[in-house]
């Protein structure tokens, strides 16, 4: 019960952090396309959660919760949402791509591409000898991309420390997923590159870190890539303001709530004895902890158009005059 | 001095770099056991082993992204796009991930690697195995553009570029590669971003590239013969541009004409003429004289696609009227 609670915690902590998110999206204070998390969180804690502080997590365009569960501090990733320069990418990134290096965290907002970059990490991380491993979140959609094919493939026949995990929140931006695998399983999948087939129901926290936990201790062993078929829900739209009735019933999101992993862990502790003063108590205290965190980020510079160039230009020595009169300058 | 191949050139530039750095490594279709389609990799397999020479399927977006992370993880790798044609598949690993990186991590994630492809016409391959592609990657931020012309300058080139901690994509062209050069015994390295005036004249600047600098170089000594003075120049990375060499060489003859294989619209050799134009239209007795490709796909055969792309005469042709041009107008 003491883990799951501590998981509890930390799913609820994305939730509300989720929240807050949203709301200063709307408020625009959040400027890009934000792509809400609300339902996925068993596979943040369950999955980014369980890796070490050395491995390195490559995530998605809906990378938020993510970066947290792998470590990232929460006032690195929310200022990094709100373009201030104390975010992970000084600001300079974004809501859907940031890089955190000194968390192994990495991230971008161009569908599927990861699959290959991991296969990079994973290739050092192998030819080094160094007990790491990658692990790759992609959605339900990047498993139609070309990226997914290739490297899974590169993985499997390197036996790379990758775990790949497919968060499959049902939707494609607004296409249900049955409408775009002809499989029964996304999982199913994993057979065409002679990995074993998983899938895991992560809105039960305790079963996505059990899975999590085997994958991680197979790619450490050197037995190569592991892919997890990770099911869940996105119960809110792509984007905050999405036009949800073009392609899901609101009755189909009720639904889903019933089966959401905050909901159910709750249930679950309570039904193990836990009063629900002693939950209640944690939302009190994440609320408090979100409310510091949004007026202390609210006070955070924005980048300077220095800091935007500084690595761009890239400075050679016998290049002089790099930048041209007819772009831009300081 | 002795005279090697090109590709002999290439093998020794690898070897060297290799033995020097145990991070350094080959990755790409064939590069192992083939030696790469022009053997440039020959014998190093056996030499270096399978985790620097490694032999990949044919997943370019993989083989790229692979890079991409085995870089972040400071290795050094080199990608091999067995033809340019193919790096379209990596677009995206190369352009949203390689580029970005540094700018997106404040230079905390540096990416040493080198994306070496080949392309150009003159071996009768056709439209899908003969393009000229180099003008995409002067245009994205974040990387640094290589195109050698002869044996030293691709060993000399391709050292620097492995060493250097920016991505660098290095244009080989397909029809250099058993042409034979001066390259010394001794170790040396040629800068980034260095142009180099191949040969010195006074009446007109020739800015030629790749395969068409040896044109340039045979246009020039036919027009000596006719008492025509020509400057050619090779600026060997087209970003970043050596301004100050071209500026300084139109300064001296008051005419320029650039020569690419890569058609003239939208490409490079704009780029070119324009800072010809910007820095030096007092000293100019004419506009700059674009003579480069057809813009067309290559057609198919070796008569066909040789008209196609400038050839000494048409260079010779096109420089000496210039020059009288500029005579006649007095």
């Amino acid at each position: 019960m003491r883990q799951l609670q501590q998981f509890y915690r930390e799913m609820l902590l994305l939730r509300y952090f989720d929240q807050l998110c949203r709301a200063l999206k709307m408020k625009d204070i959040i400027y890009s396309g934000y792509h809400p998390y609300e339902g996925q969180e068993g596979v943040a804690v369950g999955f980014c959660g369980a890796l070490k502080p050395e491995d390195v997590l490559l995530s998605t365009h809906r990378p938020h919760c993510h970066a947290v569960a792998k470590g990232c501090s929460l006032e690195s990733v929310l200022t990094e949402m709100m373009g201030r320069r104390t975010g992970c990418s000084g600001g300079l990134g974004g809501a859907m791509q940031f890089l955190a290096p000194e968390n192994q965290f990495y991230c971008g907002s161009v569908v599927g591409s990861n699959l290959g970059l991991a296969t990079g990490f994973a290739l050092a991380m192998k030819q080094k000898k160094l007990d790491r491993i990658c692990m790759c979140i992609f959605g339900d959609g990047a498993s139609n991309h070309g990226t997914f094919h290739e490297g899974l493939n590169l993985a499997a026949i390197w036996k790379l420390p990758v775990v790949f995990v497919c968060e499959n929140n049902q939707f494609a931006e607004a296409m249900p997923v049955q409408e775009f695998v002809a499989c029964e399983r996304i999982s199913m999948r994993a057979r065409g590159y002679g990995l074993e087939e998983i899938t895991v129901d992560a809105n039960d926290v305790e079963e996505a870190r059990r899975a999590a936990n085997e994958a991680i201790e197979r790619c450490r062993r050197g037995k190569g890539p592991v892919l997890i078929e990770a099911v869940t829900y996105r119960i809110q739209g792509h984007y905050v303001g999405d036009p949800e009735g073009t392609y899901r019933d609101r009755k189909e999101v009720e639904t889903a709530r019933n089966k959401e992993p905050v909901k159910r862990a709750r249930e679950k502790l309570l039904q193990g004895g836990v009063e629900a003063a002693e939950l209640d108590s944690i939302e009190q205290e994440i609320e408090e902890e979100l409310e510091a965190l949004q007026e202390w980020a609210l006070k955070q510079e924005f980048p300077t158009l220095e800091a935007a160039i500084d690595h761009v230009g890239i400075p050679l020595e016998n290049a002089p005059e790099v930048r041209g009169p007819q772009s831009l300058t300081l | 001095m002795a005279k090697i191949t090109f590709g002999e050139a290439i093998r020794q530039a690898y070897e060297e770099e290799m033995a020097r750095d145990r991070d350094v490594f080959l990755i790409g279709e064939d590069v192992g056991r083939w030696g790469s389609l022009y053997r440039s990799s020959t014998g190093l397999l056996e030499k270096f082993g399978p985790d620097q020479i490694k032999d990949t399927p044919i997943s370019e977006a993989a083989i790229a992204g692979c890079g991409v992370g085995a870089a972040a993880m400071g290795m050094r790798p080199i990608v091999e796009i067995m033809y340019i044609d193919f790096i379209t598949i990596a677009m995206d690993q190369i352009v949203n991930h390689a580029a970005k990186w540094r700018q997106l991590s404040n230079g905390k994630v540096k990416l040493p690697m080198v994306f070496k492809t080949q392309g150009g016409a003159g071996r009768r391959n056709s439209s899908q195995h003969s393009q000229c592609l180099e003008n995409w990657f002067v245009y994205v931020p974040g990387l640094i553009t290589v195109m050698p012309s002869s044996p030293y300058d691709v060993k000399g080139l391709l050292k620097s570029a492995v060493r250097d901690d920016n991505p660098v994509v290095f244009i080989e062209h397909k029809a250099l590669y058993f042409e034979k050069g001066e390259v010394p015994e001794e170790e040396y390295l040629i800068p980034l971003g260095q142009a180099e005036v191949k040969r010195t004249g006074d009446d007109v600047t020739i800015i030629a590239t790749s395969w068409m600098v040896s044109f340039a170089l045979e246009a020039a000594e036919r027009l000596q013969e006719e008492g025509i003075s020509c400057e050619v120049i090779d600026p060997r990375t087209l970003w970043p541009l050596d301004r100050k060499t071209i500026i300084r060489s139109v300064k001296k003859t008051g005419l320029c004409m650039v020569v690419t294989e890569a058609s003239a619209e939208g490409g490079w050799s704009g780029e070119a003429s324009s800072v010809v134009h910007e820095h030096c239209f007092a000293d100019l007795r004419r506009p700059v004289k674009r003579h480069c490709g057809m813009r067309t796909g290559i057609p198919y055969g070796p008569i066909l696609e040789r008209r196609c792309i400038p050839s000494v005469e048409s260079i010779a042709g096109a420089a000496g009227a210039l020059l009288r041009e500029a005579r006649g107008k007095g």
